[in-house]
């Protein structure tokens, strides 16, 4: 067994300071440079937002509209997935110098809005398989991929509260995207829903190809 | 997709079969016992309580209920998170947090469907064995989002509180202690929808005394339409009783439980007449 006093001088040096350690543990490998800078990030962030809430009030509103009792669940339960992401953007905003978070909570250009608008265009009781390929097949594959651009170029020391946000949101969009296909599996089952799903994906990711993803172009780099 | 969903277009199954209040209300197969004695007696009460000769079937029928209202209280809230556009709460605006309120009401409900379809199963009770009455949804279908607050968080969801009340108590006298625990849950939310009904209806009320007056005028039709003609009520003749402590809970004032209160005392005794006179119409 050690003698006290002796362990205590190792530890201590001869001022009774403890021995310096580095800033960064040999295990912290994050660094400083980011792709993004603070008015880009906000940009972007403003974009998720209004991306976001498009996305919570479509699933809220169509609840009312799908005759499936699980889907019409499911939809009130993701429903509130996107509203608690818009919240953490919302809250983001100001935190990037934006102290009007309503002014930067806006589409990333018309093709965006254009996008929405065709996205939550079904409403028939018998439109279940469009309405949820326009969320699950093109809108939340394009949110798994944006929110990963980001995570992975912005600075991982500046941005931090950012990535933080980005991980949980993303969480729930891996999550989200499982079921929603699930859910989709199990109503196509027929040729000629497979066309519908096809042609629905197909005339709404061409809109967003337009539009260059949830942040416009540049979106995923 | 529109801005406002009617009720009558609300999508469902091929199980279900709908109905409305004044249908539901001439249906002389009453749980109001017009002839009863008013004796204090225990035995005189109709409370649910699994004492009761149709406890079984009346907490069947009501646990179906209650799985239909929740249906409907999902569809509501995701109606409100998207039928009106975020901001300062005027003319055909709400407040982006009140959005937020919604959205999280609309999961919180869709366990509850999800909570009252596991106990319908348990209580041996299919989807679609009883009617759905419509007359929720009717109440979030207003143009105006604080009378669907008043009618729907305040006036249905207190309605709900009662409800769960009765049903958690029913679980514990019948010793089914997964009633009781999921009871207490479902409890445990509607007391936050109440209160955030309450909380919301002062808010974007402050400035506009007469469209706070208005909201709660229509709440206190929706409390009355609620009461279904007095079967919730502090009267033992009421098969549900009024949760005071809880609607305290909530943000109700005293006056405020006071008058609902009265005003299930009134909704049962109009009732009673209007199964006396349709019973002795029909020579019962």
């Amino acid at each position: 067994m050690a003698d006290e006093t002796t362990t205590t001088t190792e530890i201590s040096g001869d001022d009774g300071a403890l021995p310096g350690r580095p800033p960064f543990a040999p295990w912290d490998r994050r660094d400083l440079p980011g792709s993004f800078d603070v008015a880009e990030t906000a940009r972007r962030v403003g974009n998720y937002k209004w991306t976001e809430m498009k996305l919570f009030e479509a699933l809220g509103g169509w609840v009312a509209t799908v005759p499936e009792l699980d889907i019409k669940m499911r939809l009130g339960t993701h429903c509130y997935h996107h509203a608690w992401h818009a919240e953490l953007w919302h809250k983001r905003l100001p935190e990037l110098r934006e102290m009007k978070p309503e002014r930067l909570t806006v589409p990333a250009n018309d093709a965006m809005a254009e996008f929405i608008t065709a996205m939550t265009e079904p409403e028939d009781a018998h439109l279940t398989i469009e309405k949820l390929v326009g969320v699950y097949r093109v809108l939340i594959p394009r949110f798994v991929a944006a929110y990963t651009y980001h995570m992975n170029n912005t600075s991982e020391i500046t941005d931090a509260p950012t990535i933080r946000s980005l991980k949980f949101a993303l969480q729930d969009e891996f999550d989200d995207w499982r079921d929603g296909e699930l859910m989709l599996q199990s109503l196509i089952t027929t040729p000629d829903h497979v066309a519908r799903a096809a042609a629905h994906q197909s005339k709404l990711e061409a809109i967003m190809v337009r539009a260059g993803g949830i942040t416009g172009p540049g979106s995923i780099g | 997709m529109r801005q406002f969903f009617p009720v009558e277009d609300l999508a469902r199954d091929d199980r279900f079969v709908q109905t409305n209040m004044a249908k539901r209300l001439a249906d002389t197969r009453s749980a109001v016992d017009v002839k009863k004695s008013k004796s204090k007696s225990r035995s005189a009460s109709n409370r649910l309580t699994p004492e009761r000769h149709d406890a079984s079937d009346a907490a069947r029928s009501l646990m179906h209920g209650i799985m239909v209202g929740e249906i409907q209280a999902l569809e509501g809230a995701g109606r409100t998170a998207h039928d009106f556009e975020a901001g300062d709460g005027s003319g055909d605006t709400i407040p982006f947090e009140l959005k937020l309120d919604m959205a999280r009401q609309a999961w919180d409900e869709a366990r509850h469907v999800e909570i009252s379809a596991k106990l319908s199963d348990w209580m041996g009770t299919e989807i679609g064995q009883f009617q759905e009455n419509t007359v929720l949804f009717e109440a979030a279908c207003s143009n105006d989002p604080v009378l669907r607050l008043a009618g729907v968080n305040r006036a249905l969801e207190g309605l709900a509180i009662d409800v769960f009340t009765q049903m958690k108590e029913f679980g514990q006298l019948a010793g089914d202690p997964f009633l009781e625990f999921c009871e207490d849950w479902m409890l445990a939310d509607e007391v936050t929808h109440v209160k955030m009904g309450s909380d919301w209806l002062r808010k974007v009320t402050e400035k506009d005394p007469e469209r706070r007056k208005k909201a709660l005028e229509f709440q206190q039709v929706v409390d009355k339409l609620f009461s279904f003609g007095g079967a919730r009520g502090e009267s033992d003749e009421s098969p549900i009783g009024l949760a005071r402590r809880f609607r305290e809970l909530a943000g109700f004032t005293d006056d405020e439980v006071d008058t609902i209160s009265q005003m299930d005392h009134d909704a049962l005794e109009e009732r009673k007449a209007a199964v006396r006179l349709a019973q002795e119409a029909a020579g019962v």
